[in-house]
């Protein structure tokens, strides 16, 4: 595991000095090889018919698509999260094919309780009443009328992985980790909002509740709602989809997706809680001794190798290839530190790099290279922690403490399997 | 922050002691943060990151923006606060005045709910079930963990033997309930059906069983014992439940998480036992992904035609293939419907019906293509 030298820094010279040696060996042997050794490229050889004939005029598609090339990008489902004729269900994101940590909007996991609501804004109302001085109700333009701020942060599903407690299940990406997803949000902090209605000193608890079809509500303690809770209404420089929500949801950067309430109608403050379906029914996470956590609020610091993957394998790879293994890293509880990765799934560990933007409660890039040697087996796992002082259990570990029926917040490391031929299995590491 | 942020917000104090407050929370650097707040730990035991510098972590914060003075929008009246105010808590808040009856309860559930959650609340077609027999008994599988021994049956989580408060059942099933025209039941109904729903969990209320003679009213739903009523943790309830939240999280060992900070070590070399396996995906795992797994990149195919036959299974059979409702070709049984007019047939499709049906069986075609979907129903071909 040469990792120091595969991770060495180029300067400038060593970059003209390689470039030099690289044209000798061009000019020299390469391309007259393969220029020989097969015939010539009609991808290059001939005329395109887009670079001869007119484009579509800039009138065409007022509100832009992808290119129809790239139509198998999609949220895809599963009929063992089907509840309900995928009412109360979940669709879920192709981290396979994601750049950066931004989430396209149209492929933002969508996760719904009573399908998703298409609310008229212009009979959008939100309600915050309960243990304040003064009671309001707003509209959708009053609202807007707040200071805004602008935050980077994933919102994940707690059963995002829940589904391979006993073991993998998944032999895909997109559905052992795609229950999450990244946007820019905007929309204004909630204690600025409070400032002005005087919060009562016995509110404990704050009750958020959509004007969905399921009347989808999550009791939120004070101590977020007057740290970074949000009442949102942008999603990547845009009003936020129907499936977010759409006109407004509430943003708790780092805490679990369900809490995060969608198509928000009211905000209530009392001193006991609520006791909502969603938060003893579901999302609570039963332990080996009969109990179960509730009020689970953050999810803990994650990662997973994002290329390869088993949807984009390396079977094109070929004997001396230099390839980045890249991957995400994120916690709901504080910035990314730092990532280990492993290519003997889990044994011995060296530092990965980690790139771009470090924000908190964000998804980051994180990058490893590797010279690739044709036939080589490889388990690939990585290893996440953050500025709060988490860093990812092993399998052993995690199970060793919750046993295997928790469903939710499962952080364990995860490991890909890269076999001979270079097809890549979700496998898991355990004793 | 928090306690001094609250009281802040509930003084509505100024800039100056804004500035005070922040500066005095954390001091260091703009990035600084802490998962403690004037030494007490954080609700979640992450990360705190004050505003302090007019930068909270890495992000500038205008903070004139913060010191309120908004006058935007204007207080509810009275009957607005009502009609939106409608939660129900465990204490009985928000529990109106009402009846109903095991018996109407069951005729209800036969009518509007049966077909999701199954002949006596056992689940089905991807619903939640309703009750896996006496609620107490099956309360003591939750204990049941499947780690040492896969065949071993699991803990049984439903509403009679997880849920620790009996006012969710009650207030969902008013505002979440029948699944595809919710808010449609009266309270009665809604104390109908709940009856219903403690009888088959096999509940006593005050020494007395839900029997199928029983009528439940609020009086006796207040005095419902849920058997995982101290199920949960942390305890939530009282005026000291923050302070007990935020010691759980405090604790990585209760939540099954590592800290370095708190004595986790960080392994980078032989760090696993010699004991350790590759466990790979048993049985090719869950591949039935919609639409199939594909990376390609290539134009697409034409839009197929619309697949009746699909479009039933998903949609209808689930009632029409189960004896609710006239059945798939059954000329017999749609011979009283059709006798009105195929084009009072379609119209109650496409609109739904009080009898149960869902707008267009919950699906999302045309109205075209929903009738071709009727057609073949009644057909049978």
């Amino acid at each position: 595991m040469d990792n120091k030298e595969s991770n060495q820094e180029i300067d400038r010279r060593d970059f003209f000095r390689k470039a030099a040696a690289m044209s000798v060996t061009a000019i020299a042997g390469t391309s007259l090889v393969s220029s020989n050794a097969r015939a010539d490229d009609p991808a290059i050889m001939h005329h395109v018919p887009w670079g001869q004939n007119w484009g579509d005029p800039v009138t065409k598609n007022r509100y832009g698509m992808p290119s129809k090339y790239e139509h198998n990008v999609l949220r895809r489902n599963t009929k063992l999260l089907a509840s309900g004729n995928y009412r109360a269900s979940i669709a879920v994101t192709p981290i396979q094919e994601s750049m950066g940590i931004i989430t396209p909007n149209g492929l933002f996991f969508s996760r719904s309780h009573g399908g998703v609501a298409h609310v008229d804004p212009a009979e959008y109302r939100l309600m915050i009443h309960g243990l304040v001085e003064k009671p309001i109700v707003l509209t959708l333009e009053q609202l807007k009328r707040y200071p805004s701020v602008t935050r980077t942060h994933f919102i994940e599903c707690p059963a995002n992985g829940g589904q391979e407690w006993r073991g993998p299940q998944f032999n895909s990406i997109q559905f052992a980790k795609g229950f999450m997803s990244s946007a820019e949000w905007t929309g204004v902090y909630l204690k600025t909002i409070l400032e002005d209605l005087g919060l009562k000193p016995e509110a404990q608890w704050m009750l958020a509740e959509g004007s969905d079809n399921s009347e989808m509500g999550r009791t939120i303690p004070i101590d977020k709602v007057l740290d970074d809770a949000m009442i949102v209404w942008g999603q990547n420089g845009e009003a936020l989809r129907p499936e977010q929500g759409y006109p407004v949801r509430i943003l708790l950067p780092g805490w679990e997706g369900n809490l995060m309430v969608k198509w928000l109608k009211r905000l209530e403050f009392a001193s006991e809680p609520w006791y909502c379906k969603e938060e003893t029914s579901k999302y609570t996470a039963l332990k080996p001794t009969g109990k179960a956590i509730q009020h689970f609020y953050a999810n803990e610091v994650n990662s997973t190798v994002t290329s390869p993957s088993p949807e984009i394998d390396w079977k094109d790879l070929k004997d001396g290839d230099l390839v980045e293994i890249q991957g995400l890293a994120w916690s709901g509880m504080g910035t990314i530190t730092g990532v280990d990765f492993s290519l003997d799934g889990g044994n011995n560990y060296v530092e990965a790099r980690l790139k771009g933007l470090v924000l908190p409660k964000s998804w980051t890039r994180w990058s490893y290279m590797h010279t690739y040697k044709k036939g080589e087996k490889l388990l690939l796992t990585s290893r996440a922690m953050d500025d709060a002082g988490y860093i990812q259990p092993t399998i052993d570990q995690e199970v060793g403490v919750m046993g295997v029926e928790s469903v939710y917040h499962r952080n364990a490391v995860e490991t890909w399997e890269v076999t001979a031929t270079g097809e890549v299995n979700h496998v898991q590491i355990r004793s | 922050m928090f306690k001094l942020d609250r009281k802040l917000i509930i003084t509505a104090s100024t800039a100056a002691a804004l500035a005070v407050i922040t500066a005095g929370c954390m001091g260091g650097g703009t990035t600084a943060g802490s998962t403690e707040v004037n030494g007490t730990p954080t609700v979640d035991g992450g990360m705190v990151y004050p505003v302090q510098d007019n930068k909270t972590g890495p992000y500038y914060v205008n903070t004139n923006t913060l010191k309120g003075g908004y006058t935007n929008g204007r207080v509810p009246n009275a009957n607005e606060l009502a009609a939106w105010d409608m939660d129900v808590m465990p204490d009985g808040t928000g529990l109106p005045e009402g009846s109903g009856s095991v018996e109407d309860g069951e005729e209800l559930y036969e009518a509007q709910c049966v077909s999701c959650h199954g002949d006596f609340g056992s689940g089905g077609g991807g619903y939640p079930s309703l009750s896996k027999g006496n609620a107490v008994d099956m309360q003591k599988t939750l204990t049941n963990n499947r780690w040492k021994d896969p065949e071993a049956d699991g803990p049984v989580r439903v509403f009679g033997s997880y849920w620790p408060q009996v006012s969710t059942l009650w207030w969902y099933i008013r505002d979440g309930m029948p699944h595809p025209k919710s808010k449609t039941l009266s309270d009665d109904e809604v104390y109908a059906i709940t009856a219903y729903i403690l009888n088959i969990n096999e509940f006593e209320i005050d020494g007395e069983e839900v029997d199928d003679e029983y009528v439940l009213d609020r009086e006796k739903f207040l005095k419902i014992k849920m058997p995982n009523v101290d199920g949960f943790e942390p305890n939530i309830d009282g005026p000291d439940a923050l302070q007990r939240v935020r010691a759980y999280y405090a604790n990585p060992t209760n939540f099954g998480a590592l800290n370095l900070n708190k004595g986790a070590e960080r392994c980078m070399t032989n760090c696993q036992k010699d004991t350790v396996k590759i466990r790979r995906i048993q049985n090719g795992g869950i591949k039935d992904f919609l639409p199939p797994m594909d990376s390609t990149r290539s134009l697409p195919k034409e839009e197929a035609a619309l697949d009746v036959k699909s479009v039933y299974a998903d949609n209808c059979a689930m009632c029409h293939g189960n004896g609710v409702g006239p059945g798939f070709g059954a000329s017999a049984e749609w011979a009283a419907y059709s006798a009105k007019g195929m084009d009072k047939v379609y119209a109650n499709g496409i609109n739904g019906t009080d009898g149960g049906m869902p707008p267009k069986g919950g699906s999302t075609l045309s109205d075209a293509d929903f009738k071709s979907v009727v057609d073949y129903l009644i057909n049978g071909h």
